[in-house]
């Protein structure tokens, strides 16, 4: 992969939100939700983006489909600008952009049954005209996710949680995307279906040549999927690097404090395991921190934190953390 | 590891089934399960959505919603006496005075439109007879023991005014406000962030040593109890499928539900592997379990009698393990010969 155009690439970019100040006269205020973010994507590799709730990852993937319009910054898909598209220049983007929700179960239309919420993407793009060949492309989407051709009659409430999420995941493939942004995609599901529906996205990423965006909290899984991994906190990358640096030698405290606050399922290992339990919580966007946002939690913060922001810097080649001690 | 002599038993349930009426016939949520919590110890309660799990505990606290929920047979010992026979004036008197309950959406169980203090005095007031003073005092105590600064100021504060984290601790508050011999906790870190259930699982486990209160905690995730749990009883389809301390447990699983659990999930401490081991299959269809082993279509060890014949729960090894499984020797052959190979 050298030499060629990512994929995907974002440029600092920053979304901020007003609130109050409404009917009720609350103190207007800006979150910060997003503050200068940039990453690229290459063509089939795994992003993974990871935070805890609030950090903005969530508003990072919604800023790429420019469901939300970004204050700055740029977005790059395949080499086009889409932060200055209008929506009907961005409709042939969209179809190469798709997303996989958390919970499959609020995405499906509860009045459709699985083959009619399958084959409206290829209607709505144009993509299968014909009917008959749209019946037989819902039952190929069905196989490629490990349904059978029934459940094309079953309607969401009379699936499992697994299997729902294979029809969202089949809805997303129909219009055959070359980017996936899958927002915590298995987090509401069972422990024993976790591991079904993570093979399933690592065979078709392999299958059709997908690039992912895998947004999530829980660090297993993101060291499972991921090539690369970038650590979120109030906003901001703090940590940016491929899988292996990231695990083997985190370099930003915060990465550090999340990594040891993975509980690990075997008592006798937990027993002997040094626990950096952070105090504190993740402070509110509207007011963040002065100098690095991460420091009233920091176990090794000095003065010189509480001034200056860190910029993200590469501390090792292509590791890169946003902390004056790393 | 054998229970010392002289450590006696808080809670005993006996042969507990509880039932649902559905359209799709009669839901044997609980299905004559039996265990129990010695005084000071914490247990698990281990499963997926729908094991059962939760309507074991609500059942324990005669919460299960009628009429469609309904606890049809068993005995719930406490303290000696059997839950299931109180009056409901007598139930009210052990929930939240002495059995405490902690929930994992803490903004669903706190009353929205009554002050952090109101919520913590209410409960001393009536079930220990407090002066307003004296709860007021007691009140401020309990939010500096589960970690709330600014105690004082805290107390005139609304629900919504605390963050997910300090809404947990404030429940865990209430659950110890009556000093409980017994604190139910139902995913009590589910809704959290990672950084934030180590906070709150530390502070419980502390808690629990200090006042030698017992706990049950009821999660979906063998990760979360594996540092905190002395016994962990492994729920499947209503039933107990499996029953060992910690240790024990993780080191030698002896159903094939547990073992699949344990080997499906990603882990830090293990390097990555190429693909995960999943348990292949659904959930099962509550309202149409097959006659024998409720396992059975997703289990890699079944044989013929499986489907067939229920197994019991019966002893594979010392210090009470016990499994549900007509094969469980033989999933101890493979465990060893896997351990040797590696």
């Amino acid at each position: 992969m050298t030499g060629d155009v990512p994929l995907l690439e974002v440029r600092n970019l920053v979304k901020h939100f007003h609130v109050g100040g409404g009917l009720f006269g609350g103190r207007a205020g800006i979150v910060r939700a997003v503050e200068g973010v940039s990453f690229e994507i290459r063509r089939g590799e795994t992003l993974g983006l990871v935070g805890e709730s609030g950090c903005g990852k969530t508003t990072v993937g919604r800023c790429l489909l420019q469901l939300e319009r970004p204050t700055s910054g740029q977005v790059l898909f395949e080499g086009r600008e889409l932060t200055t598209l209008g929506d009907e220049e961005l409709r042939p983007i969209r179809r190469r952009v798709q997303v996989i929700f958390q919970d499959p179960y609020s995405s499906l239309n509860p009045r459709m049954t699985v083959g009619q919420i399958l084959a409206e993407p290829l209607m709505v793009h144009g993509i299968v005209v014909d009917r008959e060949r749209r019946a037989a492309r819902v039952r190929e989407l069905l196989s490629h996710v490990g349904l059978l051709p029934q459940h094309a009659h079953r309607y969401p409430h009379q699936l499992s949680g697994g299997q729902r999420q294979r029809v969202g995941i089949a809805r997303a493939l129909a219009v055959e995307p070359a980017l996936i942004i899958c927002d915590e995609p298995v987090s509401a599901l069972d422990v024993s279906i976790q591991a079904q529906i993570i093979n399933l996205l690592e065979d078709l990423q392999a299958g059709f040549g997908l690039t992912y965006l895998f947004v999530a909290h829980d660090l297993s899984v993101v060291r499972h999927i991921s090539d690369r991994v970038a650590v979120m906190y109030l906003g901001r990358i703090v940590e940016i690097t491929d899988r292996k640096s990231l695990y083997d030698v985190p370099r930003h405290p915060y990465t550090k404090a999340l990594l040891s606050a993975v509980p690990i399922p075997d008592p006798a290992l937990e027993a002997e395991r040094e626990r950096v339990v952070l105090g504190g919580e993740v402070p509110s966007p509207l007011n963040p921190p002065a100098g690095c946002a991460f420091h009233p939690r920091c176990p090794i913060a000095i003065d010189r934190c509480r001034e200056a922001l860190p910029e993200l810097r590469e501390i090792t080649t292509g590791h890169r953390a946003a902390c004056i001690l790393a | 590891m054998l229970h010392s002599a002289g450590v006696s038993t808080l809670l005993s349930v006996e042969n507990l089934q509880t039932h649902f009426v559905t359209r799709g016939g009669v839901v044997r949520a609980v299905d004559d399960v039996s265990w129990d919590v010695e005084e000071g110890e914490t247990v698990a309660l281990v499963g997926e959505s729908g094991c059962g799990k939760s309507v074991s505990a609500l059942s324990i606290m005669r919460l299960v919603a009628g009429p469609a929920g309904r606890v049809v047979g068993g005995r719930v010992h406490f303290k000696g006496r059997d839950l299931l026979q109180l009056s409901e004036e007598e139930m009210r008197r052990v929930r939240g005075r002495e059995i405490g309950m902690v929930f994992q959406e803490p903004m669903t169980s706190l009353n929205p439109v009554l002050s952090i203090g109101r919520q913590l005095t209410e409960g001393l007031e009536i079930h220990l007879g407090m002066t307003p003073g004296a709860a007021r005092r007691r009140a401020v105590e309990l939010l500096g023991m589960v970690g709330i600064p600014d105690s004082e100021r805290r107390l005139t504060q609304y629900p919504h005014q605390f963050s997910g984290g300090m809404r947990q601790r404030m429940m865990i508050a209430m659950a110890l406000a009556c000093k409980p011999s017994l604190i139910l906790a139902d995913e009590p870190t589910t809704a959290l962030d990672v950084t934030i259930q180590a906070q709150i699982l530390e502070l419980m486990k502390d808690l629990s040593r200090r006042f030698g209160v017992a706990m049950l905690i009821i999660t979906h995730n063998l990760g979360v109890v594996a540092r905190y749990a002395d016994r962990v009883n492994v729920m499947y389809a209503g039933r107990i499928i499996e029953r060992a301390t910690a240790r024990e447990l993780y080191a030698r699983p002896r159903h094939p539900y547990t073992l699949g659990l344990l080997r499906s999930v990603p882990r830090l401490d293990e390097p990555r592997r190429a693909r995960l081991d999943p348990i292949e299959g659904q959930p099962p269809d509550l309202t149409r379990l097959p006659q024998g082993c409720a396992f059975t279509p997703r289990c890699a060890f079944s044989v013929a009698r499986c489907s067939a014949e229920p197994p019991p729960l019966a002893p594979v090894a010392d210090g009470g393990h016990v499994s549900a499984c007509w094969e469980s020797a033989r999933l101890d052959r493979a465990a060893a010969r896997s351990a040797a190979a590696s």
